[in-house]
């Protein structure tokens, strides 16, 4: 115990750090699995303002828990043990449906106990580290130091984890590394004998828990599910990786039949397929290698336009190539040499690997590469063009309603990736980009005119004449030519849709009375769409228009988002609330988080000045001081971390690797930062404000180079070999990071020596603005550019400097 | 054709009328779940009217309405949901499974214009409840299922209910049901990424098939699939459908 009086326990800190961020990416990971990725950002970041109960939980304990410090430190450790894995256990018993919540409101109360209950491993890691900090507030730098480090630490181990590890296995690994905390303060603690007892009981009760009780119980809506439950059905192939789960099941008796956009008159179907699931949902499929040489259904599809224009095609480029239709597809037409790119092996190597035989690769093996990487790492790289670029559909989910992906950054429609698409094109070459399509039209009214936007930006002063746009009943295609379209091409296409039963939605001619012949929509929203984008009305049609429809750019790459708040009146008008299913899950889901997290946050900070009113000294300027600072470096930093994660997942190419790279170099270098400002306090005796001023003055700077010089860096960094871009994208985040790990502990030492019984109550705020910050985030980048949210934090980090708590002037 | 199949129509009318007022009659007497049955068709008949300019239609169709007053929804869940079995919302009813809104059973079904003559193919069963509807509708409905325990536990509550004019197969519905073709219409409530060619090979020239897309719960938007008389297909899609969340129970 003496020991433990003069340092803080650091490693345990570490230790705990790291299994709590790895945890909460874990959690990322089992909830996408279970539920839906959209749902699992909901719930884990609610579940992060475990973090703000600690501060208002130790506000209110103070005392008690400072004088039995080791013993409460130990007892978080062992809680956080039992927690991790004791919570999911038990949410997993919740008889809970995302998908129903609009319907039962008794779906609250069960989202409201997921909450809790996922809230408690947080609660009792943030727990130890602020307990540290009021223990030994002179070093509370250094601690927050540890706490960060940890933290990027386990930003790396957990994808390392999961890529060799099960997920129900890496949830026991991380129960027994933040017990592994508990064996490092062992000799600290006075009864050491039943200390490690208990530690030892915990270890071997997770140990022995049966593996029955933390198999994922995946939600009976998901596609997996259902698939399973037909008679035949065989799951062949099963994998977890750090990015999503892969399931590939067979069925022999009922064959899997997916030909996204296949056309009526169309005389068959696929013969028979592989059904393969990412997170148990968003199904794409292996086609059954056939010896038959017409390409048989796949002409029938409104992707296959490109193949019935006269030409055969020497280079063709896929892209997004997923399980690989569109190489079967352009396979199937003679293409001579395919690239194909899909930044996820995990899942072209079922085609080209697991599934070789099925699939028929070793016939395509001459004639097909493949490339793990982004399509706009590989646009920015590739150095000999083609003849045709090809993007198909994504994999269909049954769960979320439309625009649950709205608040996943897509960098792949973005008019400066259509741009670098559009370049990849010989003369003559055509791009061809096949999209779902809903009713009324989203996203591909989206594409079109991010498309025009590229083109003109490209130079072309005509579009109109070099775009090609079809759709089924389902599916939209939308073909652009490098140079305009001839006589020769009009007519094959209006041959191709008419025998398919297609309908036109624009080609250099097109007549009015062409349009909505065949898939009858309410009004022809398509033709109307293109035709006053290209004469020029796109602007004020696009304003009028129900969704959000305007072009996305690389600072904004929120693609699949289509909310507008001037509709929501609209929609919300509509008889008998019919327009609710019209306003999409993804930006609502947002909003609704937000909502709630903002409430949970007030109450938390609010209460303990309830609780302790008698009791505080502080004056109120005091505190609203501490307030003002801490929630604004708090959404400060979160503002430009994942700023600075986006916009580097586009530089570096590979998201899994670009958000495990940025992640801890900002942790590690922030904590970096911090133990700068633990030296600079200790042994040159600076004052905190003066270290403030100089770090909000950097990070003002640093930021403020980097957002002028944004697009010419990405642009830049993109073209550079692999290694050599996540190089960069370190070097980039370090200087940032480090300037950025200094105002947290400067509040906190300042906050210790004006207010020392503040100090868990500053802790707690930056624990909920942090929450809040991740969803304010995103809500802004969609309106305003990431450039706007680093803009925003700059201001915050202003506020702070205006605000950081001062010495009482009695 | 026209004068043929409406008098065709009020002929069979006639000789339905009776068993269904008859049974509605004897309902009303015995039934405990008739006034919860009551509240769920007024709901239906209010969307309705919120909803007619969307839907292009005024109401439903008499028969569609009186099938919907007859068929005893509560039968169609599992005992845990029965009390909410008349409220005007989807319900879970195990599996993955859901039984659809009243409203959109209605609206499907007044959309397939079922004739007493007709013959109509269902694509997923589920509980049967949609197949009990049209049965009283229509002469002949052949349904499939692609779960066999769930097409074997329909199969045996439609005979229980004494629906003899359902026929359930326990059978992928992709390739639809050759031996009984062609039908007058198909209802597909199975999630789908292409409209299935044996399907529309086996509509009849006249015939209408419907398909109800978005998500277990929410369904977004219907399409409808019309065959003309000269085999001519289009599809049409209807927007937006009803949606009313937080609606109180009428039990």
């Amino acid at each position: 115990m003496t020991a433990a009086r003069h340092a803080p326990p650091l490693v345990a800190i570490f230790l705990l750090s790291a299994s709590a961020l790895a945890y909460e990416v874990l959690l990322v990971r089992l909830f996408s699995i279970i539920h839906w990725h959209h749902f699992a950002f909901m719930v884990i970041s609610l579940a992060l303002l475990g973090y703000g109960v600690s501060g208002s939980l130790i506000m209110l304990f103070r005392s008690f828990w400072l004088r039995h410090f080791t013993g409460v430190f130990f007892l978080n450790i062992l809680l956080f043990g039992i927690s991790s894995v004791g919570v999911f256990v038990i949410i997993q018993h919740l008889p809970f449906n995302a998908l129903e919540i609009l319907w039962d409101p008794s779906q609250w109360l069960r989202l409201l106990l997921t909450y809790l209950f996922l809230s408690l491993p947080f609660l009792f890691v943030a727990n130890t580290i602020a307990l540290t900090m009021l223990r030994f507030d002179l070093q509370i730098a250094r601690i927050y130091s540890a706490d960060l480090i940890g933290a990027g630490a386990g930003a790396i181990g957990i994808m390392l984890l999961l890529s060799v590890f099960e997920p129900p296995t890496v949830l026991r690994l991380l129960a027994f590394a933040g017990l592994s905390a508990g064996v490092v303060v062992l000799r600290q603690t006075r009864r050491q004998l039943a200390a490690a007892l208990a530690l030892a009981v915990v270890a071997s009760g997770i140990l022995l828990l049966p593996a029955s009780w933390l198999e994922l119980r995946l939600s009976d809506y998901k596609g997996l599910v259902q698939t399973l439950r037909i008679d035949g059905a065989r799951l062949v192939e099963s994998h977890s990786g750090p990015v999503s789960r892969v399931d590939v099941v067979e069925n022999s008796q009922v064959p899997f039949r997916n030909a996204p956009g296949l056309s009526l008159q169309s005389p068959e179907g696929p013969s028979g397929q592989l059904a393969v699931f990412s997170d148990g949902d968003a199904m794409t499929t292996i086609d059954r290698h056939s010896v038959q040489s017409s390409p048989g259904y796949m002409a029938y599809m409104s992707s296959a336009l490109p193949y019935h224009l006269g030409r055969e095609f020497e280079r063709v480029l896929v892209l997004n190539a997923g399980t690989g239709a569109d190489i079967l597809q352009a396979a199937a037409f003679d293409s001579r040499h395919i690239d194909a790119v899909e930044p996820d092996s995990q899942l072209t190597r079922l085609v080209s690997e697991t599934f070789a035989d099925y699939s028929g690769w070793q016939h395509l093996r001459g004639q097909v590469e493949l490339h793990s990487t982004t399509a706009r790492a590989w646009a920015a790289r590739a150095d000999r063009p083609y003849e045709l670029v090809v993007i198909g559909v994504p994999g269909a989910s049954s769960g979320g309603a439309a625009g649950v992906y709205a608040f996943s950054a897509n960098f792949d429609f973005t008019v400066e990736a259509l741009k670098s698409y559009l370049g990849l094109l010989k003369p003559g070459g055509y791009l061809s980009i096949t999209l779902w399509t809903d009713t009324p039209p989203k996203g591909s009214l989206r594409l079109f005119a991010a498309m025009v936007e590229a083109l003109r930006e490209s130079g072309v002063t005509s579009p109109g004449k070099r775009l090609a746009w079809i759709r089924s009943w389902n599916t939209a295609t939308l073909l652009v030519k490098n140079g305009e379209l001839n006589s020769g091409e009009i007519a094959a296409i209006r041959n191709f849709s008419g025998s398919r039963s297609f309908d036109l939605a624009w080609l250099p001619g097109i007549a009015e009375d062409e349009v909505n012949r065949y898939q009858l929509l309410p009004r022809s929203f398509f033709f109307m769409a293109a035709k006053a984008i290209l004469s020029g009305q796109g602007e004020s049609y696009m304003k009028s228009y129900q969704y959000d429809i305007e072009p996305v750019r690389d600072v904004n790459p929120y693609f699949d988002d289509h909310f507008r708040w001037n509709s929501l009146s609209t929609f919300l008008a509509l008889p008998g609330g019919s327009g609710i299913a019209m306003i999409g899950a993804g930006y609502p889901t947002l909003v609704v988080t937000l909502l709630q997290a903002m409430f949970a946050a007030l109450l938390l900070i609010l209460a303990p000045l309830f609780f302790l009113r008698r009791k505080l000294h502080s004056d109120g300027n005091l505190r609203i001081r501490v307030f003002a600072y801490f929630t604004a470096i708090g959404l400060a930093f979160l503002f430009i971390e994942l700023s600075f994660i986006e916009m580097l997942t586009l530089v570096i190419g590979q998201p899994l690797y670009a958000v495990a790279v940025t992640l801890s170099v900002f942790l590690v270098f922030s904590g970096l930062g911090s133990l700068t400002v633990q030296w600079l306090v200790e042994s040159k005796g600076l004052d905190p404000a003066v270290l403030l001023r100089w770090s909000v003055l950097s990070i003002l700077l640093v930021t403020l180079v980097y957002l002028l010089s944004h697009s010419w860096l990405i642009e830049h960094l993109m073209a550079l070999p692999t290694a050599l871009r996540i190089l960069m994208a370190i070097l980039l985040s370090m200087p940032i990071a480090f300037v950025m790990g200094m105002p947290f502990p400067v509040g906190l030492t300042a906050t210790s020596r004006t207010a020392p019984e503040l100090l868990p109550w500053a802790w707690g705020i930056n624990g909920c603005a942090s929450v809040l910050s991740a969803i304010l985030a995103v809500l802004l980048a969609m309106e305003i550019g990431f450039t706007g949210v680093m803009l925003c934090a700059m201001l915050f980090y202003l506020l702070a400097w205006r605000t950081l708590p001062r010495k009482r002037l009695t | 054709m026209q004068i043929k199949l409406s008098t065709l129509f009020l002929i069979s009318l006639f000789s339905l009328a009776p068993a269904i007022t008859g049974a509605a009659g004897d309902e009303s007497r015995e039934d405990p779940w008739a006034d919860a049955r009551a509240g769920m068709i007024a709901e239906i008949e209010k969307d309705v009217r919120d909803t007619s300019e969307l839907i292009n239609r005024g109401g439903f169709n008499r028969p569609v309405m009186d099938a919907m007053k007859t068929v005893p929804r509560h039968e169609f869940v599992p005992e845990s949901q029965r009390q909410k079995a008349y409220e005007n919302r989807p319900l879970p009813i195990g599996r993955g499974q859901t039984i659809s809104q009243p409203y959109i059973v209605a609206l499907m079904t007044d959309l397939l214009e079922p004739q007493p003559g007709h013959r109509v193919l269902e694509i997923g069963t589920g509980s049967g409840y949609q197949a009990a509807i049209l049965s009283r509708l229509v002469s002949q409905v052949y349904s499939m299922e692609i779960i066999a325990e769930l097409a074997n536990e329909s199969r045996q509550r439609v005979q229980r209910l004494g629906y003899e004019n359902i026929t359930i197969r326990a059978l992928d519905g992709y390739n639809g049901w050759p031996d009984e073709a062609p039908f007058d219409s198909i209802i597909v409530t199975a999630a789908i990424s292409h409209i299935p060619p044996p399907l529309v090979t086996q509509l009849k020239p006249g015939g209408r098939m419907v398909i109800p897309v978005g998500t277990r719960f929410h369904t977004q938007y219907l399409t409808l699939v019309e065959k003309d008389l000269d085999g001519r297909v289009t599809t049409r899609q209807l927007i937006p459908v009803i949606f009313v969340p937080f609606t109180g129970g009428h039990q």
